[in-house]
């Protein structure tokens, strides 16, 4: 079957100061298989999670170094389509996202209802009364009524305007949808109402999504595979029941280590050196600095090695030549490698 | 009142506390339109005391009041009602100029290490300015506890850091700058005010990690102020949970996390999205808790959620140390 979107070998890079190249998505390749399925991007600041979100909606800074790499949407290239049809055909249309603060992204002076029928009215998709008919319709599906519409965002609460994201973002039925951290400004009964209301629309119509979070375990909540991203890359990618507990890239491992655990008295571990800055990337394996378990061949840069699961890792752990006795190493989560 | 004598005597029952609220309420005149002004409660009866060298939990959503409370625990903020105690001594109402020996004894570490640092002084700057405004005037002797002071925060070798400007570093690099800057004055009492919510997962817990060894280390009592009772797990020996201004349910971290008895903490406890295979695609609660403050009454109350009387805090029949608000007779845990 053709995948919903594939991913392949994309980057972005910006120019920074003193000419300096930001290396943010760095040969990034994923697929999101089918409908309804969720795909969770974790990592933490910097590793350019939301540079790739930015990448697949092309909404582009000026200082644009590198762009290329391949997407196909349901088998078409997407690579090739000229900004303005892109504009006109995929954003928003086929690939929509919903952002992380949802207070800055809407506008202050408009009305709610003005702000989701906004998409519905350019390019005179939809009349006057059937866009309101929509943001009625769109509105309910949020879990909203219908009286939100003639409101101002001022007058609602974070996990209202959230949910107003959200129904912007379904306003033209979209085949994947983006979440940029889209409950990190939210209290976690809150946060956990928007999470019921994206395993509501993963179920019914199966909108696939790429859950973009720092928060593993929010993901995991969520999505039914798990990419573990550090400085620019995909670390690791596989099913979210496995990485969880098995996982093979000694980031991963560190990370879950490094989670306090509510029902745990195993305490949180901590993960040594800081993560890199993405203008001066290390050689080799990028997480070998840091790494507990690096030796020699990890300063050459390691491909990700498929793995049985159908997910792979980028840790020469999982190549049976290279690591040699090191492959029989297991990556508990709870028990990380002292450094 | 035999009820509301026994909930004193739970909270406030460390031999020897360094902090003690007793009954403590906070309300805040607001403003509508031009000429209408309301009040808003933001704390309603809260009890609590912290044994030396103990880290106490407050745990609670936004709105709760756990940032108002650890406010009034530094006089930041007089309280309405309720009785402030540090050290023996009664604080409620001693004014701001004969607080300068309480100052000096108590700090208090932001939330957001990117707004509570200036960011045209440098690390040594910001460091030192507390010494500064106690009339330390020997600038060798400043340079040097600021090195020390750096030194016990890790961030070394401290030449690196003493010039550098917090733009130039990292959320938690900034946030170990704010911890020195509360540490410089050696205080015996520190509120961390939800210091690793703006930081990256993986330098979390070292923060805390921290916090704790300067708990240890010196004997520093906290009041760690936090949304994430996961954390809170690991970093305190008692919790407090808040919501709507009062304590509904306190305990070792074990009692209150392991056998919750409280619907709020039950609640509260169920929305954490735990790294857990079998914790997966649930549908979490999503109560909204709309209860009017200080009253912590609920349809889930095993006593039908009828009484109109205000809870108070009742030790769980059993389990010593465990409490929870409640309206009737001493609820029955585990």
């Amino acid at each position: 079957m053709t995948p919903l979107l594939a991913v392949d070998d994309l980057h972005l890079w910006y120019d920074a100061d003193g000419g300096k190249v930001v290396r943010a998505v760095d040969g990034v390749s994923f697929t999101l298989e089918q409908r309804g399925e969720a795909l969770g991007i974790v990592g933490e600041s910097g590793s350019g999670k939301s540079s790739l979100a930015l990448a697949l909606m092309r909404m582009l800074p000026k200082n644009v170094a590198r762009f290329d790499g391949a997407v196909r949407l349901a088998g078409r290239e997407l690579t090739p389509l000229s900004d303005d049809q892109f504009r006109r055909e995929i954003r928003w249309q086929r690939i929509a996202m919903v952002f992380q603060g949802a207070m800055s992204v809407l506008n202050p002076v408009l009305r709610i209802g003005e702000q989701i029928a906004e998409p519905l009215l350019l390019e005179r998709r939809y009349d006057k009364a059937r866009a309101r008919a929509r943001v009625r319709d769109l509105l309910e599906r949020v879990g909203l009524p219908a009286g939100f519409a003639s409101r101002y965002p001022h007058e609602l609460s974070g996990g209202q305007r959230q949910r107003i994201g959200i129904a912007t973002a379904l306003a033209l039925d979209p085949d994947v949808l983006i979440l940029d951290e889209p409950t990190s400004a939210l209290d976690v009964s809150v946060q956990a109402q928007i999470m019921n209301l994206l395993k509501d629309l993963k179920e019914d119509p199966g909108i696939s999504m790429l859950f973009i979070t720092h928060d593993i375990g929010l993901a995991s909540d969520l999505c039914d595979r798990i990419a573990v991203t550090y400085a620019g890359e995909q670390m690791e990618v596989g099913p979210a029941e496995r990485v969880l507990v098995a996982p093979r890239h000694p980031y991963s491992q560190l990370l879950l280590a490094s989670l306090p655990r509510l029902h745990s008295d195993v305490p949180p571990r901590t993960m040594p050196g800081d993560p890199p800055d993405l203008t001066a990337i290390p050689a080799g394996c990028r997480f070998h600095p840091r790494c507990p378990y690096a030796w020699e061949d990890c300063l050459n840069h390691p491909p990700g090695i498929p793995l049985p699961d159908g997910g792979h890792a980028r840790c020469w752990l999982n190549d049976p030549v290279v690591a040699g006795d090191r492959y029989q190493i297991q990556l508990r989560p709870t028990e990380a490698a002292r450094d | 009142m035999t009820e509301t004598l026994l909930a004193r005597s739970i909270t406030v029952s460390s031999s020897q506390p360094l902090l003690a609220l007793d009954d403590v309420s906070m309300a805040f005149r607001t403003r509508r339109g031009l000429f209408r002004s309301g009040e808003v409660t933001a704390v309603a009866g809260v009890s609590l005391a912290i044994a030396r060298g103990e880290t106490v939990a407050l745990v609670g959503e936004s709105g709760s009041g756990k940032t108002t409370v650890g406010r009034v625990s530094l006089r930041l903020l007089q309280p309405t009602s309720g009785r402030v105690v540090f050290d023996k001594q009664d604080i409620t109402d001693v004014p701001e100029e004969r607080l300068n020996w309480l100052r000096k004894r108590t700090a208090i570490v932001f939330q957001d290490p990117f707004s509570s640092l200036n960011p045209y002084m440098t690390v040594a700057d910001l460091i030192a300015e507390p010494l500064v405004i106690d009339g330390l005037k020997d600038a060798g002797v400043r340079r040097a506890q600021v090195r020390a002071a750096l030194a016990a925060v890790d961030l070394t070798p401290t030449d690196r850091f003493v010039n550098r400007h917090p733009s130039s570093m990292s959320g938690g690099q900034r946030q170990r700058v704010g911890i020195a800057r509360a540490l410089i004055r050696n205080p015996d009492y520190m509120v961390a005010d939800e210091p690793v919510s703006m930081v990256d997962a993986s330098s979390r817990v070292e923060i805390l990690n921290l916090l704790h060894g300067l708990q240890r280390e010196r004997g520093v009592t906290f009041l760690y102020i936090t949304h994430d009772i996961a954390s809170a797990r690991h970093f305190a020996g008692r919790i407090a949970v808040m919501h709507l201004g009062s304590i509904v349910e306190t305990g070792s971290a074990r009692q209150v996390i392991d056998h919750p008895v409280h619907p709020y903490t039950r609640a509260l406890i169920a929305a954490v999205p735990e790294p857990d295979p079998a914790n997966r695609f649930l549908r979490r609660s999503t109560e909204q808790w709309q209860d009017t403050p200080g009253v912590a009454i609920h349809a889930d109350c095993p006593h039908g959620g009828s009484l109109t009387l205000p809870a108070v805090l009742l030790e769980v029949s059993g389990d010593p140390g465990h409490a929870v608000a409640c309206h009737l007779e001493p609820p029955r845990g585990r």
